[in-house]
């Protein structure tokens, strides 16, 4: 058998279960670790502000002028495309969908090929956006390591060749074949790698309470 | 100023880390490089923006590095970070990571490591 055959065969088929499994049964545990480091809230702390209406917080919009989305806002704006895009173009990309309705009779709904390409576009041009300012910004490459720069490439690998394979450039089925290896390499990696950070921002931005927190959560660090 | 040339009890280092390992392990890990945190030092802001002065550098520099190192550092490295943990950072905990990693803690700790070494600012002597 050819070998690209076989690896192809082996990454549509057993790998993709392989990679689910250790990717929810990795975060699960990644989670329950994370809110035992997290500990009930004080009941005797006594906030240093507590205003008439009984809000500790001060209004949205000097948290948001005050937070990273005033300091930086056009990184901000990119981070927050970029992550949605990463997380729900592959969910509703109609191949998927499709090799998910042949295995299971089970589908979510798609969106239209053009649509799907233009968020997968999007999420290229903000991995072009980090790596630039991952070289060019001193700030950002005074803390860079090979790493992240292995890790942003992880990251928009699938994206890149997803792109590829849908415009038919280069050998289909050697783009392809490369697309769900890198997106199994992915989903394993998310727990126990960098990209810990998709799960750690839930936990302790809205679970843990602070300033600056997104949610009414009280537990703390 | 006088040199510290004692050697490092590197079990004692390994004691603090250990004590600490999941809260270390995981800030490390969840740390994205990403420098958003910078702004929130005003110590950062106070000294023209030098990159050396962002919150995450000084925990990277410092803990990260011991940490990697599994607390295996010698007493050179370790005066070394003496100034990015004492000088650069007077530990006000107003620095706030978009990720929600606890920067302070991280640099706390960096400085209980030092302060196990006798490593630590004299400020009458070091000023
Ligand atoms: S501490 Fe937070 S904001 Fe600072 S570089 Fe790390 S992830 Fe980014
Ligand atoms: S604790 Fe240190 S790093 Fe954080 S804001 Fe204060 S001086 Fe800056």
């Amino acid at each position: 058998m050819d070998p690209l055959n076989l690896i192809y065969d082996l990454a549509r088929g057993p790998l993709v279960w392989v990679a689910f499994a250790v990717f929810i049964v990795g975060s699960a545990a990644q989670l329950v670790r994370m809110w035992r480091l997290t500990s009930p809230p004080d009941e005797t702390y006594v906030p240093r502000v507590k205003k008439a209406d009984g809000k500790n917080k001060l209004p949205l919009s000097y948290r948001i002028r005050l937070s990273v989305a005033g300091s930086s806002p056009v990184t901000v704006a990119v981070t927050t495309l970029f992550h949605l895009c990463l997380v729900i173009t592959p969910l509703f990309v109609l191949g998927h969908n499709i090799l998910l309705d042949n295995a299971w009779r089970v589908s979510l709904c798609s969106f239209p090929e053009r649509f799907s390409d233009v968020l997968t576009t999007v999420v290229i041009i903000c991995a072009g956006y980090f790596l630039a300012r991952r070289v060019f910004s001193e700030r950002v490459r005074i803390i860079s390591s090979f790493w992240d720069y292995l890790f942003l490439g992880l990251a928009a690998g699938p994206f890149i060749t997803g792109y590829l394979a849908y415009h038919q450039i280069c050998d289909y089925k050697l783009v392809i074949t490369v697309h769900m290896l890198l997106g199994e390499a992915m989903l394993v990696a998310i727990p126990f790698t960098k990209f810990v950070h998709m799960l750690f921002f839930f936990v302790f931005r809205f679970a843990v309470a602070s300033e600056y927190s997104l949610g009414n959560g009280k537990r703390r660090w | 100023m006088k040199k510290n040339t004692k050697g490092v009890d590197h079990r004692k280092i390994k004691n603090i880390l250990d004590k600490n390992k999941a809260k270390i392990e995981l800030s490390m890990k969840a740390c994205a490089h990403c420098s958003m945190c910078a702004e929130s030092c005003f110590l950062f802001q106070a000294r023209n923006k030098d990159p050396r002065y962002m919150p995450s550098y000084k925990f990277l520099k410092t803990l990260g590095v011991i940490y990697k190192k599994k607390g295996k550092v010698d007493r050179v490295t370790l005066e070394e970070m003496k100034p990015i943990l004492w000088k650069r950072c007077v530990l006000c905990t107003r620095c706030y990571c978009p990720m929600g990693i606890d920067i302070p803690y991280l640099i706390r700790t960096a400085r209980s490591i030092c302060r196990s070494q006798d490593v630590y600012y004299r400020y009458d002597e070091d000023a």
